[in-house]
């Protein structure tokens, strides 16, 4: 088998930090190669280099047996976590942007559309290029993504954590992709934090830790998701029970019969004081709907929510600090991050107002505030007035969970909190969470990580379309039968 | 975020640095034009009354710019500022001359300014219409009403209150440094202290940053940007007073026509990104130096004045390429 990159040596130094020292980096032609680490051990950066976007310090790049050129670089494609489509334009549009046919500067749409779906329905994709982007479910944006850079002649895909978004079935779509293009000869570098989906889909990995490669080789049957963790980590992972049984409240958050049509009907939900729960489901369950509007974020239609068993009405965002309820959104970048803030001034957004003396902000005690909370979920800053975007995306993630904790809340809703967080962080934030039930603040969490939900919840409810069809005690949390109520089938 | 995501601390020093000159580079655009200035036309520039001239002359223009600021880091525009200007000073000068009271034509107006932003700003977030369609509404229609009862035409200060009324802007103190422009760096530091110091200016960067984050993060969204259009209506109603002080005057047509787009202009030769979340009051100070110093020039020059608002026009569109560039090389 012949190699399609080889990176040899390379190193790379921002100012005087070191991000890559003397890396070596092989991909084989056509195969799935699994690029891990935790977050800011330099992937990215070897990733930014071999694509050009970066320039090396040492070391040499080949790229099909041949010296790197900027030509053979442009055979190689990054599809990153944001997907660049544009959602108002059909997947033909997005696929020849830039690159469309013209004829005296009038496209040829029926040509495009001819090409591309002569293209698609090579690869074995069932996908109509006129349908809208927009309309396309998360796993077929990212499968446009790599039919794009397949069209644009791409060697080498490299993709950066592509799965977190979507659901079990969507990741068996683009599992199901990525292996016909590797059986047609295509190379890709899939960089995850979810070790399972390695063992299952890689043929080879390499694993880094602050700016080296610690280990690499095939991905035998043998080969462990601890093995795995555990040298990404650099230690043990004390792979300790982070379940801890605890005697519980009264009830701190209740639903009844929360409706929206459309969304989510008639859910009957309670959280203890000190209670975990989870919810979960596949994509379309109604979840995040559901705490949206719990939260206040929309409206619902009919139904009541209780804080101490007595009903309120939340109409925005705002009322929800007044009731000590504290709400994590998914997908950082669009719900999260203010990018035009620093890091401490994105974490005490919401108690800027608290922090204040005679309508003034009293920056000592806001950097203390900030500071506890670095000390307290260890977030890796160099400075707290530094730009948010300084932070690596686990990092950033962080600092949204210690803004939902700054404001002392009862109940804290998080939505998918460990969206690409590695696994030293994650047993980290879970630790956390833990011990801030034991301290009788309740948390649901919203994710579709069985392992989340094993590690961490007193109960879990399992959603389908917008219904709550099953609740299952610590003991009784299973991958099996999760899967089987989330997918419409029924328990014994 | 995924090429930063590695990069180092020291990296992102070096980055502020380039950062540094991105965010004064109204300053450096001001002290180009400002040697420019010096150069061609020296002694008479440089003269104190030429600069108290000048100052003068933009502490309106720079009053209603630090409103416009605020507004525009929200990701808002208010277009109607100008004729908004018209419209208070109008009240103004209605209810002084019926009443002669100096103190209850500022309130007046103060509380009419006051009213025409929170309207702007509630039907700018309470039903969500685009600000720049909601003033481009609101403009035309307080210059209309206003051309409307005046007839086209203005209102004189009259009576024993007269004297002491143009007084507030024609005062100068020490005998040299008039009182408008004090007024203005007064506000200056309020606004750049609410800006900088207040949960309320926080908010109004984090809304123009990401206003989706700044909802689900417990803001009060709508209610920030009332207070914001609210605040920008009180700033416009101050200007005005001083306009009519300084004018013994006001007029339904001609009064702060035009204003708006001297105010804009300032906002974003001083930096602020019309896309929110990014701008300074201190960078907004300097784009209305900028200006005045361009048109104080011009005059100096002697450019035909039909000809003034061409050379204004590429300074503009110059000192804003520049900043562009700084910025871009920055990200």
């Amino acid at each position: 088998m012949t190699d399609v990159v080889k990176m040899r040596q390379i190193e790379k130094a921002f100012g005087a930090n070191v991000v890559l020292k003397k890396v070596d980096f092989t991909l084989a032609t056509g195969s799935i190669h699994a690029l891990l680490g935790e977050n800011g051990t330099g992937k990215t950066t070897l990733m930014n280099i071999l694509t050009g976007v970066y320039t090396k310090d040492h070391g040499d790049i080949e790229i099909n047996g041949a010296p790197a050129t900027p030509a053979s670089q442009q055979q190689i494609a990054f599809i990153h976590q944001e997907l660049s489509l544009v959602n108002d334009l059909s997947v033909y549009e997005n696929l020849y942007l830039g690159h469309e046919l013209k004829h005296y500067g009038l496209l040829r749409r029926r040509e495009m559309i001819e090409t591309a779906q002569a293209f698609v329905d090579q690869i074995g994709i069932k996908l109509d290029v006129t349908t809208m982007v927009g309309d396309l479910n998360p796993s077929y944006k990212q499968i446009t993504e790599i039919v794009r850079a397949l069209m644009r002649d791409a060697k080498v895909i490299i993709m950066d954590e592509p799965t977190t978004s979507l659901t079990d079935v969507e990741i068996n779509d683009v599992f199901k992709m990525m292996r016909t293009l590797r059986d047609q000869g295509v190379s890709l570098i899939f960089i995850s934090h979810k070790l399972n989906e390695v063992l299952e889909i890689c043929d080879t990995y390499t694993i880094m830790r602050d700016g080296v490669v610690v280990s690499s080789g095939p991905v035998t049957p043998e080969l462990t998701e601890v093995q795995l963790s555990n040298q990404m980590v650099g230690k043990e992972l004390a792979n300790s029970e982070i379940y801890q049984p605890r005697p519980l409240g009264k009830p701190v958050l209740t639903l009844k019969g929360l409706t929206k049509t459309r969304e989510f009907q008639n859910v009957d939900l309670v959280v203890h004081a000190g209670e975990i729960i989870g919810v979960t489901g596949l994509l379309g369950d109604g979840r995040s709907e559901l705490f949206s509007a719990v939260v206040g974020a929309t409206a619902f239609d009919a139904g009541q929510v209780l804080v101490n068993e007595r009903p309120v009405r939340i109409r925005t965002t705002a009322d929800i600090k007044r009731y000590g309820i504290a709400y994590l959104p998914k997908n950082r970048k669009e719900n999260g991050i203010v990018p035009d803030l620093n890091i401490e001034e994105n974490m005490a957004l919401p108690i800027l107002g608290r922090l204040s003396r005679g309508g003034l902000i009293q920056r000592g005690q806001l950097t203390a505030t900030v500071q506890r909370y670095v000390k307290q979920i260890n977030i890796k800053v160099a400075d707290v007035k530094d730009v948010i975007g300084s932070l690596s995306g686990g990092n950033q993630q962080k600092v949204l969970l210690a803004k939902a904790l700054c404001t002392n809340p009862k109940v804290v809703i998080l939505d998918n909190p460990t969206q690409g967080v590695d696994v030293g962080a994650k047993a980290e934030i879970y630790h956390q969470i833990m011990d801030l039930a034991k301290t009788g603040i309740s948390f649901v969490i919203l994710t579709s990580e069985i392992g989340e939900i094993q590690q961490l919840c007193d109960r879990v409810y399992v959603m389908t379309h917008g219904e709550i069809r099953a609740e299952l005690p610590h003991d009784a949390i299973n991958e099996r039968d999760i899967m089987l109520v989330a997918t419409g089938g029924q328990l014994d | 975020m995924t090429n930063t995501q590695e990069t180092s601390a020291s990296e992102h020093k070096h980055r502020s640095l380039k950062g540094l000159i991105a965010d004064y580079s109204a300053i450096f655009a001001f002290l180009i034009l400002f040697i420019v200035a010096v150069l061609l036309k020296g002694s008479i520039f440089l003269s104190v009354s030429n600069i108290m001239n000048i100052l003068m002359n933009n502490s309106i223009i720079g009053i209603i710019a630090l409103g416009m600021t605020l507004v525009i880091i929200t990701a808002g525009i208010d277009l109607a500022v100008g004729s908004q200007m018209a419209a208070t000073g109008l009240i103004a000068m209605t209810i002084l001359n019926a009443t002669q009271s100096i103190f209850l034509a500022i309130v007046a107006a103060v509380f009419a300014g006051l009213v025409f932003g929170a309207i702007t700003g509630g039907l700018i977030s309470k039903f969500g219409v685009p600000a720049f369609i909601v003033t481009l509404g609101t403009m035309q229609i307080y210059r209309s009403v206003s051309e409307y009862y005046f007839d086209g035409g203005g209102i004189l200060a009259t009576g024993r209150s007269a004297s002491a009324f143009t007084a507030i802007a024609n005062t100068k103190l020490f005998g040299i440094i008039p009182m408008p422009m004090i007024y203005w760096f007064a506000l200056c530091i309020l606004i750049s202290v609410i800006a900088r110091r207040t949960a309320f200016g926080r908010h109004v960067y984090a809304i123009g940053s990401n206003e989706r984050a700044s909802f689900l993060s417990t803001i009060n969204v709508n209610r920030v940007l009332l207070a914001v259009y609210a605040l920008s209506g009180v700033l416009v109603a101050l200007a005005s007073i001083i306009e009519a002080s300084r004018l013994g005057s006001m007029n339904s047509a001609s009064s702060g026509s035009g204003y708006e787009m001297d105010a804009i202009a300032a906002v974003v030769i001083g930096g602020t990104s019309m896309a929110g979340g990014r701008g300074t009051i201190l960078g907004t100070v300097f784009g209305t130096l900028t200006l005045g110093i361009i048109n104080n020039l011009m005059n100096l020059l002697g450019v035909p004045s039909f000809l003034v608002g061409a050379i204004k026009g590429i300074i503009i569109i110059g000192a804003l390429l520049i900043q562009r560039s700084v910025s871009k090389e920055e990200s």
